[in-house]
């Protein structure tokens, strides 16, 4: 029985994991750096510490402080969401070292998985197809990496042997552009997982990104919550992610899933995960990677299952043994998650930061959003640039594209640039309504156009010079010009209110 | 009251005579706005209803409609003129300074002192929410500072590299 778990983590995935622990009854501990006293995630806790400055390294990464209040709070058990130690078997070590359940994997599972270069050799034993590559579980130096390169061939990814979410991966088409790429992954690899250890990896061209959620208790029962489809990404982040596949049916689910299972049974995994494949233009699938860990997108798979992954992985950490059984496992119509970051679609996905001053989110049937955002919250470049997720289920695929579209028109955030004009083109594209896209479609073949609504743009026009007329006939009257504040749109709309 | 609002590289030209009317490029079209609170404004064109968030700052103003921002910047006619006319001295002259757009970390500089760069090509790039992003060069031009240093962190605003 847990009373009290800590919430190693930040943003919209600890208030996600606070959200499951209320529901069970369990108090929550946050812990918070300088600069999120006034987030979401300590407002909704229990309790709530400090643990230090705003950069992770000083405060979500410090393993030994976010120990120290666990031990202070008496919490009996650590939930450490994705990201920051998430990962980290000597992080889940050290729990088990303070008698603190770990809410994840064992250490030697995380261990095998987390070097991508081990996981790649222990899943291909178990039977599992890995995607060609380079062999062995160590770290390579530069000049074995170039020396190998050209057997695996090109195009390839040099990936971070640490890696996760895209960091320390690079694509590389010609042998003239391996150093490069090499020494800007190791760089990144360096400053995101504090290990540069970089391996090579072919690259599956026109492969889709497939991944399978699993659940295993501490009794050796797997099951499958069957696949995500995850190859709408960008820079190898992935942006929309859905469930069901367009592309799986009844029989290929099956076969991965098992797949999975096997993979995940290699390492004795305990709790949630997910295996990452990759898919080919022949359905023949690899195995990428597994995250030993939550999802980011898992709401998608419990949304078609009707499954509560949170709760499910506190239950498993608490000894049970799982109640689905994986016949009971059955998708329900479709589901589709869009991540709001705070970038500028039209310059580049620049990240952009601020205070978000006004936030008004889509509601209606359908609809589920997972965010930390509120009216007054400062986006700070401390972290991810998530800061939401809009989640809208259909009872088929159609109908969840089409609500998407009218929850992401609903969806209204100032203060900060969003990428919701991107998820609205990618909503109205003919390619992704049908279907037929890859992991490279967003780099590759998607434009986002500035000019896409002409008719919008001239409203827009009318809009500001009306209010701007009304500022000038108005305010001229009161005060001058250069008394006004910054603000000057909330006296217009408190003078509007007045003459009513 | 004639106003030339510029979003983009568009520009209307929008007269308002009434509190009911409006004529876009010299069509009349019958109007309503309501302020619904300090930033929410209704706009009935034509009997079309369209919502939006509003907000002005450094005499901009951001429009909020369907997803979409746009950024508009609303002149009467007289200033737009002035402005118009002045504004044929700068253009693709003068020193650019690139600003870090947010606090992060120079993880390269891709250019040197002097360099000739196009537009669109990448002058440093900034480590910041754990991605790298390249800023690039707004226009054609030469080098001429560079006031940063590789693995220096810089807040937002700062000067990184001056362009001429």
């Amino acid at each position: 029985m847990f009373r009290k778990i800590l919430i190693a983590n930040r943003g919209e995935i600890a208030l996600r994991i606070q959200r499951a622990c209320r529901e069970l009854g369990i108090h929550t501990v946050a812990v918070y750096s300088d600069v999120d006293r006034n987030a979401l995630h300590v407002r909704y806790a229990d309790e709530a510490y400090l643990i230090g400055p705003a950069p992770s390294r000083e405060s979500y990464l410090r393993a030994d402080k976010i120990l120290e209040v666990a031990r202070k709070s008496g919490a009996d058990a650590i939930h450490p969401g994705y990201g920051f130690l998430a990962e980290r078997e000597d992080f889940a070590q050290a729990c088990i070292d303070e008698g603190i359940k770990f809410i994840g994997p064992k250490p030697s599972a995380i261990a095998a998985m987390g070097d991508k270069a081990v996981a790649r050799a222990t899943v291909q034993k178990a039977g599992v197809p890995v995607v060609p590559g380079t062999e062995g579980e160590g770290g390579l130096r530069d000049e074995e990496i170039t020396s190998i390169a050209p057997q695996i061939g090109f195009p390839l990814l040099v990936k971070a042997t640490a890696g996760g979410g895209g960091k320390g991966m690079r694509q590389v088409d010609r042998m003239e552009d391996l150093s490069g790429a090499l020494a800007s992954a190791r760089r990144e690899a360096e400053a995101a997982f504090g290990d540069g250890a970089v391996y090579l990896e072919k690259l599956v061209v026109g492969a889709r990104h497939i991944e399978i959620q699993l659940l295993a208790d501490e009794h050796g029962n797997v099951i499958h919550l069957g696949e995500r489809e995850c190859s709408i990404q960008r820079r190898h982040q992935k942006i929309i992610e859905e469930s069901p596949s367009p592309v799986i049916n009844a029989d290929l689910r099956e076969r991965m899933g098992s797949i999975a299972v096997k993979a995940a049974q290699a390492v004795d995994y305990h709790n949630a995960g997910t295996i990452e494949f990759l898919l080919d233009k022949d359905k023949n699938f690899y195995f990428l990677e597994m995250n030993t860990r939550l999802q980011v997108e898992h709401p998608i798979t419990e949304i078609v299952t009707g499954t509560d992954i949170v709760k499910e992985q506190i239950r498993i950490a608490r000894g049970r043994k799982l109640r689905l059984k994986q016949r009971s496992i059955k998708q329900s119509g479709w589901a589709i998650e869009c991540r709001l970051n705070a970038e500028d679609p039209f310059n580049n996905f620049m990240p952009s930061t601020g205070t978000i001053t006004r936030i008004e989110r889509p509601t209606g049937p359908g609809v589920r959003i997972d965010s930390s955002m509120y009216e007054g919250v400062e986006v700070t470049p401390y972290y991810d640039s998530l800061i939401g997720k809009l989640i809208c289920w259909g009872e088929s695929r159609a109908e969840a594209i089409i609500r998407m579209r009218r929850a992401l028109n609903e969806y209204r955030i100032i203060g900060v640039r969003t990428n919701i004009p991107f998820h609205q083109a990618m909503m109205d594209s003919h390619r992704f309504i049908g279907g037929s896209f890859d992991t490279t479609f967003v780099e590759e073949r998607f434009e986002l156009e500035r000019d896409a609504r002409p008719e919008d743009e001239r409203i827009a026009a009318v809009i500001a010079t009306l209010v701007e007329h009304q500022f000038e006939q108005h305010a001229a009257q009161v005060v001058r010009r250069n008394e006004r504040d910054t603000s000057n749109w909330k006296w217009i709309a408190r003078w509007e209110r007045m003459q009513r | 009251m004639r106003y030339v609002t510029t979003i983009g590289e568009r520009q209307y030209t929008i007269e308002i005579n009434r509190d009911d009317q409006i004529t876009i490029d010299g069509v009349a079209y019958p109007i309503d706005l309501r302020a619904i609170d300090e930033a929410t404004f209704s706009l009935l064109i034509d009997h079309a209803s369209h919502e939006a968030l509003v907000e002005t700052s450094n005499g901009e103003i951001q429009v909020l409609l369907r997803g979409r921002q746009y950024t508009a910047r609303v002149e009467d006619e007289r200033a737009s003129r002035l402005s118009r006319s002045g504004s044929g001295l700068h253009a693709g002259s003068g020193e650019v300074t690139i600003k870090s757009p947010m606090p992060g970390l120079i993880v390269s500089i891709a250019v040197s002192d002097g360099e000739a760069v196009k537009k669109g090509q990448t002058i440093v790039v900034l480590e910041s929410m754990k991605m790298e992003n390249e800023l690039k060069a707004p226009r054609d031009g030469t080098i001429s500072s560079i006031k940063v240093t590789l693995r220096q962190s810089v807040e937002q605003g700062q000067a990184l590299v001056v362009l001429t």
